[in-house]
């Protein structure tokens, strides 16, 4: 098989295994305090400052960063068991999550001193929450035909006009690194002529529209920019370089384990249900769902070993990605095939509440961070079919 | 990526290039050419400990063997004998047959020991066998549990094979003699799952293959004036099965390890492992098939010697269906709220 697609198997992190002991007891206590509750996707969906300020204060986020920056220069293996336990007990960590995953990885490759030391620490202190400027109204998976345009003034600040949608926690977050054009769209080079610019979403002239999604909640947004003045200095990276550092972005984007596990709750409940039955065919559907799992977790940590070697391993996590948000999508329709439940968000029934969660979130899977479509011709690429 | 198997999967493969695979038949059972070869070079004996007559080496250096020959469909029992049959004979105590001989395994539900002077006999059907008629001895795993060793001259073997070809009959024993030695529950669970996770690592191998072959083809068929593979539609479906296989490779290489550092749970390994191999197998070899169209579908082909043996291999060694029920009960060992910390702890 192609070499761009297999990874090296991870090594085994007693570090790992050590900090995953010390979050699972975190978490145990935040669940006999009542501080949460448990629910599906709750990437998107589980917004709680405060919860997010504890895992900063444990040292939980920012965890690979230097500690110049308030990180705390840990492996990309103890990272990743931090952010499994987390998503797998469904706690509410959406405030931090963009921030902590590729955010501040992006500031810390292409930002400046002064952008690293201003925004680094309160990230890490889960104090400062971050949004993704990407997707337009008219740009979906066609990313670099953005139209929202950036263009310098006469003292050398950034003019900015245009609208990203699908922002999610735009009205509850910070920042937005937002992907503009800043040169005048050139045929022969479609990649040409972006780039990144960090913007703080109080200055004037930014609205954030709700847009709500299927289960009524309020997560995405649309952000719609006039005139907004952004200063000179708050340009990420080079100018006309913005599809290069987008691409690098990705590969935090797309290869954590929040692209396998945002249907765990559901898998824990149902595990719970079977347990109780001890009914056949509900034992295979749990072995063949739990094989899938076990498959993706051993991909996505050769992922995160691959960061630790300081690879950007891109094909290989679009390929992961697409498998995991199909396998997200499945553990709806495996499990539904198997119990006589019926999916409602306000059931007495954890189940079918967990059910209920998952099917009105489950649309997006396999959307966001990249179609799967998008994603499989970057494994194409991979292949050497393109 | 280079690794300490690279010089004995060379060897395999230099050994390989001399034989073609070929459609199995009753009167061609397997490739004995290929068989000798590979005796004559001692990859029969690696990873059976050269104390015990074996050629010594490491259980990666035993897989990577069988990887390399499944890969290329080659008719021999080298992965029940180097993964399954000989390490249980060795673990047991019993004496190893010599390595140069074809020795396989089978669960054998059906057949009984009785005591017989200083040794057994055997009697029963032993259902199922792989390389019936073609092993010279035959390690068989008794209900109560316990290990037989047994030579298979003179015993009769029908004729049953697999969808490849490959032999699976059964084996008459009628007070054959035989060496037994009773097992725990545990190990016998732990060989059962040894055959399957043997099985995975061909099923991997050969699922790598496919998707290999199928993504040649694609670029050398031209349709419409440009190759199959520069079409979206054929490019999504190749990228379908690049996820599956590497998915299974993730996997399996795990439950492989587990096996190599004598995890607790390397029957959950195992069974995972099989069970996510399978499931491969459904996607692989259909997308494989329909991208190389109608020529892929006759014996003038290559593709169908690896695609009959992934229909096979999924269901040998326990069902897809059998393991799955394994895996589910073994998570749940601690209750509902287990699953997890055991999803952690497997691999």
């Amino acid at each position: 098989m192609s070499n761009s697609l297999v990874l090296a198997p991870a090594p085994r992190s007693e570090a790992a295994e050590q900090v995953r002991a010390e979050v699972r007891e975190f978490l145990a206590a935040e669940l006999a305090a009542g501080t949460f509750r448990t629910h599906v996707d709750t990437w998107l969906s589980g917004v709680d400052p405060s919860f997010s300020r504890r895992l900063g204060e444990r040292g939980w986020l920012g965890m690979t960063w230097p500690k110049q920056y308030g990180g705390h220069e840990r492996s990309a293996m103890e990272r990743y068991a931090v952010t499994e336990e987390l998503l797998a007990a469904g706690a509410p960590v959406a405030a931090h999550w963009i921030a902590d995953r590729q955010s501040g990885p992006n500031l810390l490759r292409y930002g400046t001193e002064k952008q690293r030391e201003e925004i680094l620490p309160r990230i890490a202190r889960g104090e400062c929450y971050f949004v993704i400027g990407m997707s337009e109204p008219d740009s979906g998976s066609d990313l670099a035909s953005i139209r929202t345009r950036a263009s310098r003034d006469e003292s050398g600040d950034w003019v900015v006009n245009g609208a990203k949608v699908w922002t999610s926690n735009a009205h509850a977050s910070h920042y937005g690194i937002v992907l503009v054009r800043t040169s005048p769209a050139d045929p022969s080079n479609r990649h040409a002529g972006l780039s990144q610019l960090l913007v703080d979403l109080s200055l004037p002239g930014i609205t954030v529209n709700p847009i709500r999604i299927l289960d009524g909640g309020h997560h995405f947004n649309e952000v719609v920019f006039e005139d907004v003045v952004v200063p000179g200095d708050m340009l990420l990276g080079t100018e006309g370089d913005g599809w290069h550092q987008v691409t690098a972005e990705l590969a935090f984007e797309r290869s954590g384990p929040e692209r396998f596990l945002s249907t765990y709750p559901l898998i824990a409940e149902f595990g719970r249900r079977v347990a109780d039955t001890g009914d056949a065919a509900q034992l295979a559907a749990l072995g063949r769902l739990s094989a899938r799992a076990l498959a993706l977790r051993q991909m996505s940590l050769r992922i995160a070993a691959a960061l630790d070697r300081g690879e950007l391993p891109n094909i290989p996590a679009a390929l992961v990605k697409d498998v995991g948000t199909t396998f997200e999508a499945d553990v709806i329709d495996e499990i539904r095939r198997v119990v006589d439940v019926t999916p409602s968000l306000d059931s007495p029934d954890p189940l079918a509440r967990a059910l209920a969660e998952a099917q009105l979130h489950q649309p997006g899977f396999t959307l966001r961070g990249g179609t799967n479509e998008i994603l499989r011709g970057i494994v194409a690429r991979g292949l050497g079919l393109r | 990526m280079a690794s300490d198997q690279d010089l004995v999967v060379e060897t395999v493969r230099d050994i390989l290039g001399g034989f073609e695979p070929f459609v199995l038949t009753a009167d061609r059972r397997w490739d004995s050419g290929l068989w000798s070869a590979l005796a004559s070079a001692g990859l029969t004996g690696v990873g059976l400990p050269e104390s015990a007559g074996g050629s010594g080496g490491e259980l990666a250096d035993a897989v990577a063997i069988v990887r390399t020959l499944a890969a290329g469909a080659a008719a021999v029992p080298v992965a029940e004998q180097l993964l399954v049959a000989g390490p249980a004979v060795v673990a047991a105590g019993l004496p190893l047959p010599s390595v140069e001989e074809p020795l396989t395994f089978a669960v054998a539900d059906s057949v009984s020991a009785a005591p017989a002077g200083e040794g057994s006999t055997l009697s029963g059907t032993a259902l199922d066998v792989p390389w019936a008629g073609v092993a010279r001895h035959a390690a068989l795993l008794l209900p109560g549990p316990a290990l037989a060793l047994v030579d298979l001259s003179g015993v009769t073997a029908g004729s049953a094979y697999n969808l490849a070809g490959e032999p699976r009959g059964s084996l008459t024993l009628d007070g054959v003699p035989a060496l037994v030695q009773p097992l725990t529950e545990g190990q016998a669970q732990e060989l059962r799952a040894g055959f399957a996770l043997a099985r995975s690592v061909q099923l991997a191998a050969a699922l790598e293959r496919v998707l290999d072959w199928t993504v040649q083809y694609a670029g050398e068929r031209h349709q419409f004036g440009r190759p199959l593979g520069k079409f979206q539609a054929i490019q999504m479906e190749l990228a379908e099965m690049a996820g599956e296989v590497v998915a299974v490779t993730a996997l399996v290489d795990a439950a492989v390890q587990a096996l190599g550092r004598g995890s607790s749970d390397v029957v959950l390994a195992a069974a995972a492992a099989k069970v996510r191999a399978g499931a491969a197998v459904e996607v692989v070899a259909r997308l494989a098939h329909q991208v190389h169209g109608a020529i892929g579908f006759t014996q003038e082909h290559k593709l169908h010697h690896l695609t009959r043996r992934l229909w096979s291999w999924r269901d040998e060694a326990g069902t897809e269906l059998v393991w799955s029920r394994v895996l589910a009960t073994g998570l749940l060992a601690d209750g509902g709220d287990g699953l997890w910390p055991a999803l952690t702890r497997v691999v």
